[in-house]
């Protein structure tokens, strides 16, 4: 067991080290987000104006939604995992994983999480410089509870989103290109993940179904929890559909690599 | 004049033949597009459903400007996009040389490789809600208004296009600006928002300095309600300012460039 962490503990160090060389590419990332923060502000102000609440949210609440989001993005979003998994099929480098002891499932989980480890603390850097112009807004519910539910919800939606990249990166196997796939399934991520409106902003039908999707749970669900936009009862229960999609979603991945595997062919020395 | 024409006819040719040699692909990106457009129309409609106005816009109308928005991005899109953001990976690489030695301005050469079907294809998605605005508002625009609101669309794709030039040069100077060509979309987001909106410095960044806003906003209050001539001056002064400063870019950039070694 000790040797197995210890293993790991080496790739989250590698994965450390060859993520700060992408430091300008996440600055750069983390800039264009802010840009994007400030039309996000620009485009709610104007909605609420004449209006009190939305939804039975104030506009600052509104707001501290879309900052939670932008922090909890480079912290446990999927970047560009899905292309490097692909890339690594691709060029026959996951051969070296076939006849090591090592799970590429796991291994590239480590580096998921080391990576966002070093792209959600640069995140913070621009975040705090922005902080006098948006910290106005802020407004965070006082309930310990919600980091007690929300910190663990916030893991498996990481999980969430690491395994549904893996899962588009094993269509590599089948497919020579993958892009159009995920572009076209991040359309629905972004929209029902939450990220374009509150969820609980849909008409109330729709919002229902949309907690059984995995997409409720990869972002929108944490950031309602630490925000306050919904109660303990469904969080609490939330947390169990979530535990759900997550095993879900491993067995998923896990089928793809096996079956992946046997299309597979090693080419090359 | 005609040649360039001629040059211009053969590189779309060579990408419809190319498109239909990749089907399943062509499908598949016209998809991602249209599903794009789809997020934008949804969540007009999810606000609409808690609130009247957006800075004084009704639904419709802010359907109007969104749609404005989609035409201009995907003309830009289906146009130049690929080939400008090829540009600058090319400078990268070195395999911009083979521009210089076309018997052309490099300029137009660079800019006019290719087009995307996928994309033309659904600037008829976004007219087709540009029309289904106007006809929910009751809107009976005259021809002129019409050629107006066309001369416009044709402003916004060349400062779209200017800016994208601008970006992708970037590359002339530096070697680590990978993606700074997506900044477009980030400023580009801003023309899904009316011009009211706007207050404070974030309208003098957005509405004054950058283009952005007023692209869709001036074709769209044509149709909502009239030409406006200072809204024709403003077009065409910044249509002509945007270009001329991305083409002094790219020239200045092409000065320095010096190729790259393999």
């Amino acid at each position: 067991m000790r040797l197995l962490l210890a293993k790991y503990r080496h790739v989250f160090n590698v994965g450390l080290q060859s993520n700060i060389v992408y430091r300008w590419n996440f600055a750069m990332r983390a800039v264009f987000s802010l840009i994007h923060l400030a039309f996000v502000f620009i485009l709610w102000s104007a909605a609420y104006r004449g209006e009190t609440e939305i939804g039975g949210f104030s506009l600052d609440q509104t707001l501290t939604y879309f900052v939670t989001l932008l922090v909890l993005q480079f912290f446990i979003g999927a970047f560009s995992e899905d292309y490097e998994i692909s890339e690594e099929i691709r060029s026959g480098l996951i051969n070296q994983f076939l006849t090591k002891p090592i799970n590429y499932f796991v291994y590239r989980f480590t580096i998921f999480v080391s990576a966002r480890l070093v792209s959600g603390l640069l995140a913070l850097v621009p975040l705090t410089l922005a902080l006098p112009l948006i910290g106005d807004y802020l407004t965070f519910p006082d309930e310990v509870w919600r980091l007690v539910l929300g910190l663990p919800a916030a893991f498996m939606s990481a999980m969430i989103q690491f395994t549904i990249a893996y899962i588009f990166g094993m269509l590599t196997f089948w497919f020579l290109e993958i892009q159009s796939f995920v572009i076209l399934s991040m359309t629905i991520e972004t929209l029902l993940g939450g990220q374009v409106f509150p969820l609980d902003l849909l008409p109330d039908t729709i919002y229902r179904i949309s907690q059984f999707l995995p997409y409720y749970y990869q972002m929108y669900f944490p950031a309602a929890i630490l925000t306050g936009r919904i109660d303990y009862s469904s969080a609490s229960q939330g947390l169990l559909i979530q535990a759900f999609w997550v095993v879900a979603l491993l067995v998923i991945a896990q089928v793809l690599w096996r079956r992946g595997l046997h299309q597979h062919t090693a080419v090359g020395g | 004049m005609l040649n360039y024409l001629k040059i211009w006819l053969a590189s779309m040719r060579y990408s419809v033949v190319r498109s239909m040699m990749f089907r399943g692909d062509f499908i598949m990106w016209s998809l991602v597009e249209l599903f794009w457009m789809g997020v934008s129309v949804a969540a007009i409609a999810v606000i609409y459903q808690h609130t009247d106005s957006i800075a004084g816009w009704t639904q419709y109308e802010m359907l109007l400007l969104i749609g404005t928005s989609m035409l201009i991005q995907r003309l830009l899109m289906g146009m130049f996009w690929s080939n400008l953001f090829e540009m600058g990976r090319n400078i990268r690489t070195g395999n911009f040389d083979f521009f210089l030695a076309q018997p052309g301005h490099p300029l137009f050469m660079v800019s006019t490789r290719k087009i995307d079907l996928d994309s033309l294809l659904n600037t008829v998605v976004a007219l087709a809600i540009v029309i289904f605005a106007v006809r929910k508002l009751g809107l009976d625009p005259s021809l002129g208004d019409l050629t107006i609101y066309a001369l416009f669309v044709g402003c916004g794709l060349i400062i779209s296009y200017a800016i994208v030039l601008l970006l992708a040069s970037v590359s002339f100077w530096t070697i680590g600006t990978q993606g700074v060509e997506g900044g477009y979309f980030t400023l580009y987001e801003f023309s899904r928002l009316p011009k009211q909106a706007f207050s404070g410095v974030a309208n003098i960044v957005f509405v004054w300095i950058l283009p952005m806003v007023v692209i869709s906003n001036a074709p769209a209050r044509v149709l909502i309600s009239g030409l406006s001539w200072s809204d024709t001056l403003w077009m065409l002064g910044t249509t002509v300012i945007w270009l001329a400063i991305g083409i002094s870019v790219f020239s200045r950039g092409i000065k320095r460039y010096s190729s790259a070694s393999s």
